[in-house]
């Protein structure tokens, strides 16, 4: 996926949508790191994606980083609709700026919500409101304790408890990985800077797509 | 001002003696200090601020606020939408076995019909249909939460007694802010930022030895 447009700010619309068919296999992801620029005036750039998961299908949606830059107004909203059949894995990285090139984020507005239902039933939510003086709240020691990076990551595979031992292997002490079901693994990690998060989530990534990770990841 | 008796009512339900269990819950508290994270009083204080806060003391509230509000049909709807949103597996084991046993013997005193709910929802759930007020009801679950989790803190970490009491009455305007604003808010506004809570959370999974199932 490709945003021509170079960023998101202010007023801008974004919709995303995807259907794995019966049996396919779908792998997407950014070609480079999205960015919510400083946003002028009332609204809020919104991205909508929805992604739908036939039976037998796996779908990978790994973009690339969300950079949040100073002054960014971003509302974000996935749904994903899984067959009972379906295996998802879902891995959504976020910078909050980038202070080794200058660019710090002080305040700012940045809503995500994330819906995954498997045979209407949902199974997965997650939510995120940061408003005001966000690096203040990243500071506080269980918000993330000064980390600028943050990445959730959702398994939905029959197999995704036998991924449970190995990925808890591959995390720092900042991360964790569970498994609300035999079939439902989730992890969230928090890093430093963008460098530190990659370095933690490039193994487990590779691992659990089977080495196919898209080459736009590795530039 | 509410009624003596509604205080007095919520009093029981929450309190450390309402055979729910909470003793054995530390939310994540055990791993956080076996990380080095919490070592003393200061910063168990700013941890248990932004549970409260900013964590699962703010969704909870949430989500006690919508089952306070809903119909008893609507119940498994809101119930559904706390499991998916649980931040790990011992996060939802003791949001579930708490409600569970909170329905029964509130079912079984009040003459309610509770199905099996998790905490927040059952709390919420039963309020609601003894015409409590939810602003009170949060609350008092926040205060509860947090006491909760200072004992559980005071077996693992060298925090005293008058300390940990301080550290409850910092919360306490707290916890009545949070309730206040958290238990009108549609369910579409759950969402967390305790992010390291969350994870201390799954860290305690592995554990061993332990002291707390959580």
């Amino acid at each position: 996926m490709v945003n021509t447009a170079g960023g998101i700010t202010g007023g801008d619309r974004l919709s995303v949508s995807a259907t794995t068919g019966p049996g396919a296999t779908l792998c997407l992801t950014t070609q480079a790191a999205e960015r919510a620029y400083r946003a002028e005036g009332p609204v809020p750039g919104r991205v909508e994606t929805r992604l739908d998961v036939a039976t037998g299908a796996t779908l990978f949606w790994l973009p690339q980083e969300l950079i949040l830059y100073d002054g960014c107004a971003l509302e974000r909203r996935l749904t994903a609709a899984l067959d009972p059949a379906a295996r998802l894995l879902f891995a959504e990285p976020v910078l909050f700026g980038r202070a080794a090139m200058g660019e710090t984020l002080r305040t700012g507005l940045f809503r995500d919500r994330v819906s995954i239902t498997r045979g209407g039933r949902q199974i997965y939510r997650d939510g995120l409101d940061l408003s005001g003086a966000i690096t203040d709240r990243l500071a506080r020691p269980s918000v993330a304790d000064g980390a600028a990076a943050m990445c959730s990551l959702v398994y939905a595979a029959p197999e995704a408890q036998a991924e449970l031992a190995p990925l808890r292997a591959l995390l720092p002490m900042s991360g964790g990985a569970s498994l609300l079901a035999p079939d439902l693994l989730i992890m969230r990690v928090v890093a430093a800077d963008g460098h530190a998060l990659r370095q933690t989530l490039l193994p487990v990534l590779d691992r659990l797509t089977g080495d196919s990770l898209p080459r736009s990841w590795r530039l | 001002m509410p009624c003596d008796a509604d205080v007095l009512t919520l009093a029981q339900w929450l309190s450390p003696a309402y055979p729910v269990g909470a003793f054995a819950y530390s939310h994540g508290l055990e791993s956080a200090v076996a990380d080095g994270r919490l070592r003393g009083a200061h910063e168990l204080e700013a941890w248990l601020h932004d549970v409260i806060g900013h964590g699962t003391g703010r969704s909870d509230c949430m989500l006690l606020g919508a089952a306070h509000r809903a119909a008893p049909a609507q119940w498994p709807e809101i119930d559904e939408a706390a499991r998916a949103f649980a931040a790990g597996r011992e996060r939802l084991l003791e949001a579930e076995a708490q409600g569970r046993a909170f329905a029964a013997t509130t079912n079984a005193i009040w003459d309610l019909a509770l199905p099996p709910l998790v905490l927040p929802v059952a709390v919420g759930a039963a309020a609601g249909l003894r015409g409590l007020p939810a602003p009170l009801t949060g609350a008092m679950y926040l205060q509860a939460m947090a006491s909760n989790l200072l004992q559980a803190a005071q077996r693992l970490a060298p925090i005293g007694q008058t300390a940990g009491q301080r550290i409850l009455a910092h919360l306490t305007p707290l916890c009545r802010d949070v309730s206040g604003e958290a238990v009108d808010a549609p369910l579409d506004s759950l969402s967390s930022a305790a992010f390291l809570s969350d994870i201390a959370a799954m860290r305690h999974e592995p554990m061993e030895p332990r002291i707390f199932r959580t």
